[in-house]
């Protein structure tokens, strides 16, 4: 049966600045727009630091982390930071995305996206949008159906983690490479640093008729 | 004169004609009808709910008829709540209960609508100490659902204090309190005779035929209101009050039950067994014929009613329920109050909701009326009697909850109801689907926040699932914020996991969606530690001679260094796992979407 009436509430309320839903919700795709996605943080990362990493770029207006509540402890954090402008909010992304960006450590760079709406945990409601839920009873001929579904998200689940647990292994094995080679690069570099300071080098180039490195 | 005709099954009879109208006459205005068991004047204040919002909106009736096409319309010109206005409002200070009542020219101080959407009454008094109002009681003022002494110029977006000569065509004095006060009660009207008495059983009738529908009507309710009625009749025989009894009885059916022998036993003192005999005759074969014997008490309250009225004296009621209309409309405020916050009645709901209330009125009529009389009439039982008014009154007004409690069981609408009995229902594959609104006070749950991680690390949209699958409960006070809700979830273990929730579904959703005692957040985990920082202390100086100057926590590397190459190493690595991700997103996504095409239903 149709129910319509006061349409006109909205109307009015439009001329002013009261919060509708409408103009909650548009508000909030505005906010969507000009925040940034920072994915591949260092858990030492506060707000405080990524004020001031992209402070750099633009006004930061606000920050705001994702909880991670997913079973696996050492994935990255990641944060919203809303920018000023939409136009700020793009230029950092096109930057980050051309350039290697490090906040709190290296080599490792973070990663920035667009925000998508469905990041938010307090988005508000799209206007228009009716959900509906029910019981499903043993009977009801779906029943079946839905069970099989539930069962195959789960499924689905345990694959995910599966998936991301194997990839959280993946970095740590690049981890760990890149730590040997800084390791070694180090040492490469101690030995020439000692070979010059101790004399031994001048003493090769004396030995092989070369002319001394510090000329 | 009189004719019925049914809407849905919801009883519906049209009461005074006033004239008639439109180009070709067919037009036929009306000055009552009754709807649902309830009678309606021209200018009541109503609720009338819209689908999607959770606050009924208030009006009154200015105009009722019925047009060419059948169709039952009403005029209503509105109240706004403060919020509505709230733009406009400026410095005023608003009460808690007032409301503005619609004027000026413009859009939106009235409109049409369809008779159906009267959700029920609305207790509203004027406050205005213009000399055109008859003032209202401090009684009527303080049991008032709402009060209004000001009135909002849609045209102007202005507050006025005046009231105008005439608003939208309608005198004033029509639309401030009456001068007997009628409509400011959600009750029926005072000289009420037998006929309409009678058109209270058609009404129960409605009732019936409307809980019918319902598939989970409690059983509960069957087996108390059994009792309850052998009881009755025994007192009724014996002529002695045995409310000691009573007190062993249900604790739902106690209070109803309490109130009927009261009831017959004033009865019996005024001398007139046989009128009561009938009227209880005339119950029992009200109950014989019910196939659902859960609306008993609705139906036989509504008898009770009507027996009542008819034999005690009238100006005795007249008085009482002066006195009393103005609390008791209040009461079903307290109750209504409720469901609107819950948010999830439909309007369905919402009708036979309401008759339950109306019922509950009722039977406190009955007893305020038993206490005056036998006052009176220096009955024997006298202190037990007059006590038990009290009682009711306070249960009433203390706790409407299992009240409530019972008529949401009958309606089978409330999720804890179907959660209790979702399967023993099994015969009736009429299912109620459940329409989610949002709750104004959305507390804030963290289970969309849960796939912001899982969405925001994949990068992959969620998939598109519309169904909720199974959770447990918590049994937890809503009042609680959600953080000591969530601990003490924690540590009872009663934390859910919502799995495959549909993205575009909102914490307030989930909130809203009837699991409010349902926790739906998980604790987050603490991140120790990320891969691919690496720390070498000692050569910081060595490596990175030209960044020791650098205060900044955060840089751009230079394509010539190692560290870049590094970098790069990384955004490989990532790159591939995001192409490894989204290949399960994508494999995952179809195999649900093929399952989701054997569905039957949508």
């Amino acid at each position: 049966m149709a129910r319509k009436f006061r349409d006109w509430v909205e109307v009015l309320s439009n001329m002013g600045s009261t919060p509708t839903p409408e103009a909650d919700y548009a508000a909030f795709q505005k906010k969507v727009k000009r925040t940034i996605l920072i994915d591949n943080l260092s858990p030492q990362v506060t707000a405080s630091v990524l004020r001031t990493a992209f402070g750099q770029f633009g006004t930061v207006k606000n920050v705001q982390f994702i909880p991670n509540y997913t079973g696996l402890e050492n994935i990255p954090c990641c944060a919203l930071v809303e920018m000023e402008s939409p136009r700020q909010a793009e230029a950092i992304v096109s930057e980050i995305t051309q350039f290697p960006f490090m906040i709190s450590g290296t080599p490792r760079p973070v990663r920035a996206f667009a925000a998508e709406e469905e990041m938010f945990d307090d988005r508000p409601i799209k206007r228009g949008r009716r959900i509906q839920c029910r019981w499903l009873d043993p009977k009801d001929p779906d029943f079946e159906c839905t069970n099989k579904m539930k069962r195959l998200v789960r499924k689905h689940a345990a694959e995910e983690l599966f998936l991301l647990k194997h990839l959280l292994g993946e970095e740590e094995k690049l981890a760990k490479q890149q730590a040997e080679e800084l390791k070694a690069n180090y040492k490469k570099y101690d030995m020439i640093d000692n070979v010059i300071s101790d004399g031994t080098a001048q003493g090769l180039a004396r030995c092989y008729h070369m002319r001394n490195l510090d000329d | 004169m009189v004719e019925a005709t049914k809407v849905e099954s919801i009883e519906f009879k049209w009461g005074k004609k006033r004239g008639i109208g439109g180009k070709k006459k067919d037009v036929q205005f009306y000055e009552s009808f009754c709807y649902d068991g309830v009678e309606y004047t021209l200018y009541d204040s109503v609720y009338m709910y819209k689908e999607g919002e959770t606050e009924p909106y208030i009006g009154k009736l200015i105009k009722i008829w019925e047009n060419a096409e059948k169709e039952k319309k009403v005029k209503v010109l509105w109240f706004f709540r403060p919020c509505e206005i709230f733009n406009y409002l400026g410095d005023e200070k608003t009460t808690e209960n007032e409301l503005f009542l619609a004027s000026g020219d413009g859009v939106g101080n009235a409109n049409v609508n369809d008779l159906e959407a009267i959700a029920g009454k609305c207790n509203v008094v004027c406050s205005s100490k213009d000399n055109r109002n008859p003032q209202p009681t401090d009684k009527e003022l303080q049991e008032a659902d709402f009060v209004f002494c000001r009135t909002f110029d849609v045209g102007n977006c202005r507050i006025l204090d005046k009231i105008d000569e005439k608003i939208v065509g309608i005198e004033a004095k029509f639309l401030l309190n009456r001068v007997d006060n009628q409509n400011t009660s959600g009750v029926p009207k005072l000289d009420m005779n037998k006929k309409e008495v009678s058109e209270n059983v058609v009404a129960t009738d409605g009732t019936r035929s409307l809980a019918r529908k319902e598939p989970s009507l409690g059983e509960k309710a069957t087996s108390s209101s059994d009792v309850k009625f052998d009881e009755v009749t025994k007192i009724n025989d014996r002529q002695v009050d045995n409310s000691g009894e009573m007190a062993s009885s249900s604790s739902k059916a106690k209070r109803i039950s309490d109130v009927k022998p009261s009831l017959v036993n004033q009865e019996s003192s005024l001398g007139e067994n046989s009128a009561c005999n009938s009227g209880l005759g005339e119950r029992t074969k009200d109950d014989k014929k019910e196939t659902m014997p859960s609306d008993n008490i609705t139906s036989r309250s509504k008898d009770d009613v009507g027996s009542s009225e008819s034999k005690v004296d009238k100006v005795l009621f007249n008085q009482v329920l002066i006195e009393e209309k103005v609390k008791v409309a209040k009461d079903s405020g307290d109750l209504d109050d409720r469901p609107s916050k819950k948010a999830k009645l439909d309007d369905l709901t919402k009708a036979s909701y309401d008759n339950k209330v109306k019922s509950v009125q009722k039977l406190r009529h009955d007893s305020k009326a038993v206490a005056q009389t036998t006052h009176a009439f220096e009955d024997k039982s006298k202190p037990k009697l007059t006590k038990d008014p009290h009682e009711i009154n306070n249960g009433l007004s203390k706790e409407p909850k299992p009240d409530e409690k019972l008529a949401r069981l009958a309606n089978g609408m409330f999720p804890e109801a179907s959660l209790r009995q979702p399967l023993k229902e099994g015969s009736k594959t009429n299912y109620q689907i459940q329409e989610v609104t949002r709750r104004p006070e959305a507390l804030k749950v963290l289970a969309s926040a849960c796939f912001v991680v899982l969405d925001a690390k994949l990068l992959v949209k969620m998939r598109f699932n519309t169904y909720i699958f199974v959770i447990d409960m918590l049994t937890g006070q809503k009042q609680v914020p959600w953080e000591e809700r969530m601990q003490t979830a924690l540590e009872q273990g009663t934390v859910v996991l919502l799995q495959n929730l549909d993205p575009s579904y909102t914490s307030a959703v989930v909130e809203a969606s009837g699991w409010q005692y349902c926790c739906c957040f998980l604790f987050p985990k603490k991140a120790v530690n990320l891969f691919g920082h690496l720390v070498i202390n000692k050569l910081r100086i060595h490596m990175q001679r030209e960044m020791k100057e650098a205060v900044s926590t955060s840089h751009c590397s230079q394509p010539n260094t190692l560290e870049y190459d590094m970098a790069m190493e990384w955004c490989l690595l990532q790159e591939r796992s995001d192409q490894a991700l989204r290949k399960l997103r994508q494999q995952q996504e179809q195999e649900l979407r093929k399952l989701r095409a054997t569905l039957k239903s949508k």
